[in-house]
C-alpha cells in the first residue's frame, strides 16, 4: 500500500492518495509513517521539479494533497512532528511586501527537503527575523521580495542582523523574481536566486559545507 | 478591401491618436513632436524598419515620485504633487511615450469602501511603498456553477461583499433576475433597500468611492495636457483586458485554488475561461472607443514558463488568451501584451497572431535576444532591461547590455527599448544612458 500511495500522490491524484491513506492508518499504520512516505513522494515530485520535469502546479498540488493527508490521519492540531535533520531555516517575505506566492513554495521545498523551516510570513519586519534566528537557533534566513522596492528591506534586514551579532552565526540568501547577483551584493547577502529550486540547492550547499 | 480595412475601429483610433486631436498642444512644435512619437511607436509596432528605436517606460512609480519626493501615499490622494513629480521626471529624462497614471490608483476609492483586495500605503504600509494586492478565494471552488448561472448576480450578491464590509449588505438583496414585474420581484426589491439601513450605506459608500474616481479622472486630463500637450508625449496605456485564466487565479479562485481546480475541476474551469472570453474582448473593444485609444493592454500574470508545464499553457491558458488577442486585432487594434515572469517557452505562441500587431514588453527573465530570434517578423518587442541592474551597476554595464539589446534586437526594426517593470529604486543615471543608447543607435 505504501507503494500505491507514493504513486497517487505523485500523479496527483488526491482523492485515491488520500483514501489511501485513511485505510492505511485504519489498518494500523502509525501516522507519521504515512506522513514519511507522503513526504518522501513529495520529494519526488520536488526532484522533477528541479530537473525541470515538473511544474509549479505539481507542487502546489502535491503541497495540497500533503495538507490533505496530514488532515487526515493526524490529530488535530498535530504537525508531522519531525524536525528537519539537515538544519533549521528562517524564512519571511521582507518589510513592506506582502508577495508569498514563490516563498510559500519554497517553505514547501525546504521543508519536505529535510529542514526545519520557521515561515514567518510577509511584511516581516527586521526585528523579527533576528528574534526568529534567536529563538530557533537558526543557521540559514532566506528573504523574500517580489518587487524592487524589496532590495532595501533586504538590506535593512541583513543589517539588522549584522547590529544584533548574529551575522556570523547564519548564512543568508534573498530570493524573488527580480533578484540577481547584484541584489546579493546590495542587501549583502551570501546567496540568491529568482526561482524556486534555487534555495534548496543553496540550503543544501551551506549545510554539507557545514556552515 | 482596402476600404474595408480603413472602415476598422482600430484604424481610425491609430488615426485619431496619432493626430493628437484629443489634446491642446502649446506650441506647433509640441505638436509635430507628439505626432513625429506616437507615429514611430505604431509603425515600429507594424514592424516597419524606420531606423530609429523609441524609448518607452513600462512604469516609473518610485523613481518619478523621487523627482518630487512624494510618498506613494501621497500620490494615492494628493494627485498634483504626483503629476509635478512626472512633469520633472519626464522633463529630466528623454522618454518617447509614458505610460499613465503610473497604476497609482486615489486610495479613497479603495477607502470609502474599506476594499479588502488591496493593502495600501499609509493604512497597512508603510507610507512610501507601492500598494499591493490581496490573492485570495473570493470564489469558492462550489460555486462555478452558481457563477456560470448568474455572473451578475454572483458579482453583485457574493463577490462584492466578500471584497468590501461595506458593500456586505448587498448579499441581502433579491437576486435581481426574480425583479420581472411589479407583483414578481419589485416589492421584494425595494423593500429590501427601505428596510433594510445596510443597503442605503452600501449605496453611500459607493458614492463615496465614486466621488474619489470622479477627481482623479479628472486628474488623468491634466497628466494627458501637461504630458501630452505641453512634453509632447503619447500615452501607451489605454483600455485593458484580461487573459480569463488570469481573471480565474488573480482575482477569484487564488492561484492556489486554480492549481486545485486545474487538477480537481478542469471542465468547470474551461467553461468559465470561455465564458468572461466574450466580455473581456467586448470590454477592450468598449474601452478603446471610450478612450479614443488604439492600444489594449493585456498584462499577462500565471502563464509564465515554471508557473505551469507548456502542455498545461496549451490546454488551460493560451485558447482563451489567443482568442482575445485575436479578436481586438481583428478590430485593427494594437495589443500591448505584457508578458511578466521569464516567458521564453511561450513566444513562440505569438507567431499564431497576424503579423506587426502586437507590441511583446518582455521582463529581465526573459532571454530577449532569443525573443528576436523568435519574434523577428511575426511582433514587435520591447522591454528586458533590468530594474535591478538600473538600481545596482555601475552606468558602464548598463551601456554594455543595452548596446548589445539595441544592435541585436533593434535590428531591421520591431524593438523599442524599455525597462522590466517598475523604474523605482534606478539610479537617475543609469536610466539617462538607457534612453542615450537607444537614441544613438536610432541616428547612427
Amino acid at each position: 500500500m505504501p507503494q500505491e500511495l507514493t504513486d497517487a500522490i505523485v500523479s496527483l491524484r488526491i482523492d485515491d492518495a488520500v483514501t489511501l491513506a485513511a485505510r492505511m492508518l485504519a489498518a494500523g499504520t502509525d501516522p507519521l509513517e504515512i506522513i514519511a512516505e507522503s513526504t518522501e513522494a513529495m520529494q519526488v515530485i520536488g526532484r522533477r521539479f528541479a530537473d525541470g520535469e515538473a511544474f509549479i502546479p505539481e507542487l502546489i498540488m502535491g503541497g495540497e494533497i500533503m495538507k490533505s493527508i496530514s488532515q487526515e490521519v493526524l490529530p488535530e492540531g498535530g504537525g508531522p512532528g519531525t524536525e528537519g535533520p539537515k538544519g533549521t531555516v528562517v524564512i519571511g517575505t521582507v518589510h513592506g511586501d506582502i508577495h508569498d506566492i514563490g516563498k510559500d513554495i519554497v517553505v514547501l521545498m525546504l521543508g519536505t527537503g529535510g529542514f526545519t523551516v520557521h515561515d514567518l510570513g510577509t511584511d516581516v519586519p527586521a526585528q523579527d527575523f533576528v528574534a526568529a534566528i534567536e529563538e530557533h537557533d537558526a543557521g540559514i534566513v532566506a528573504l523574500s521580495g517580489l518587487l524592487t522596492l524589496a532590495f532595501d528591506a533586504m538590506r535593512s534586514t541583513v543589517d539588522g542582523i549584522v547590529a544584533a551579532g548574529l551575522r556570523d552565526r547564519v548564512k543568508i540568501m534573498v530570493g524573488g523574481a527580480a533578484v540577481d547577483e547584484n541584489v546579493r551584493v546590495y542587501t549583502g547577502a551570501d546567496g540568491w536566486g529568482n526561482d524556486v529550486s534555487r534555495a534548496l540547492k543553496l540550503a543544501g550547499e551551506w549545510t554539507d559545507g557545514g556552515a | 478591401m482596402q476600404h474595408a480595412a480603413e472602415d476598422r475601429l482600430g484604424d481610425r483610433l491609430i488615426a485619431n491618436w496619432v493626430s493628437g486631436e484629443h489634446l491642446r498642444f502649446t506650441s506647433d512644435e509640441v505638436r509635430r513632436s507628439y505626432q513625429a512619437r506616437a507615429r514611430l511607436i505604431v509603425d515600429t509596432i507594424r514592424l516597419e524598419d524606420t531606423g530609429a528605436i523609441p524609448v518607452i517606460p513600462a512604469a516609473t512609480q518610485k523613481f518619478a515620485l523621487d523627482y518630487g519626493q512624494v510618498t506613494f501615499r501621497e500620490a494615492m490622494t494628493e494627485f498634483d504633487k504626483a503629476l509635478a513629480a512626472y512633469v520633472r521626471q519626464y522633463e529630466d529624462t528623454d522618454f518617447d511615450a509614458y505610460v499613465g497614471p503610473e497604476f497609482i490608483f486615489p486610495a479613497g476609492m479603495f477607502e470609502a469602501l474599506a476594499w479588502n483586495r488591496v493593502r495600501l500605503p499609509g493604512v497597512h504600509l508603510p507610507d512610501d511603498t507601492s500598494f499591493q494586492f490581496v490573492e485570495a478565494e473570493y470564489m469558492k471552488a462550489d460555486e462555478y456553477d452558481e457563477y456560470l448561472d448568474d455572473p451578475s448576480d454572483w458579482v453583485l450578491r457574493t463577490y462584492l461583499p466578500r471584497l468590501s464590509p461595506r458593500l456586505e449588505p448587498l448579499a441581502q438583496l433579491p437576486p435581481l433576475r426574480n425583479t420581472l414585474v411589479f407583483h414578481q420581484g419589485l416589492p421584494d426589491l425595494v423593500l429590501a433597500a427601505a428596510e433594510n439601513p445596510g443597503v442605503v450605506d452600501a449605496m453611500a459608500a459607493l458614492k463615496e468611492s465614486g466621488e474619489a474616481v470622479q477627481e482623479w479622472y479628472e486628474y488623468l486630463g491634466r497628466i494627458d495636457q501637461e504630458l501630452g500637450g505641453r512634453l509632447a508625449l503619447p500615452r501607451l496605456l489605454g483600455a485593458m483586458a484580461h487573459a480569463p485564466f488570469d481573471i480565474i487565479s488573480n482575482y477569484y479562485r487564488g492561484w492556489r485554488g486554480t492549481i486545485v481546480d486545474m487538477y480537481t475541476r478542469p471542465e468547470k474551469m474551461k467553461a468559465l475561461m470561455e465564458r468572461l472570453l466574450p466580455w473581456q474582448l467586448q470590454y477592450g473593444i468598449d474601452g478603446a472607443k471610450a478612450q479614443g485609444h488604439p492600444i489594449v493592454t493585456v498584462y499577462l500574470y500565471k502563464g509564465a514558463d515554471g508557473l505551469m508545464s507548456e502542455e498545461q499553457y496549451e490546454e488551460f491558458y493560451w485558447p482563451t488568451l489567443k482568442k482575445l488577442l485575436l479578436g481586438l486585432v481583428d478590430e485593427g487594434l494594437l495589443v500591448w501584451v505584457f508578458t511578466q515572469g521569464k516567458y521564453d517557452s511561450r513566444l513562440h505562441h505569438f507567431t499564431e497572431l497576424p503579423a506587426g500587431t502586437c507590441l511583446i514588453h518582455l521582463e529581465s527573465g526573459t532571454d530577449a535576444f532569443l525573443a528576436k530570434e523568435v519574434l523577428a517578423g511575426s511582433q514587435c518587442i520591447e522591454g528586458n532591461v533590468s530594474s535591478a541592474l538600473l538600481a545596482t551597476a555601475s552606468v558602464d554595464e548598463v551601456e554594455a547590455y543595452c548596446v548589445r539589446l539595441a544592435e541585436v534586437c533593434g535590428k531591421g526594426g520591431g524593438f523599442m527599448m524599455d525597462f522590466s517593470a517598475f523604474l523605482d529604486e534606478a539610479r537617475r543615471e543609469n536610466v539617462k544612458k538607457m534612453i542615450e543608447v537607444a537614441k544613438r543607435y536610432g541616428r547612427s
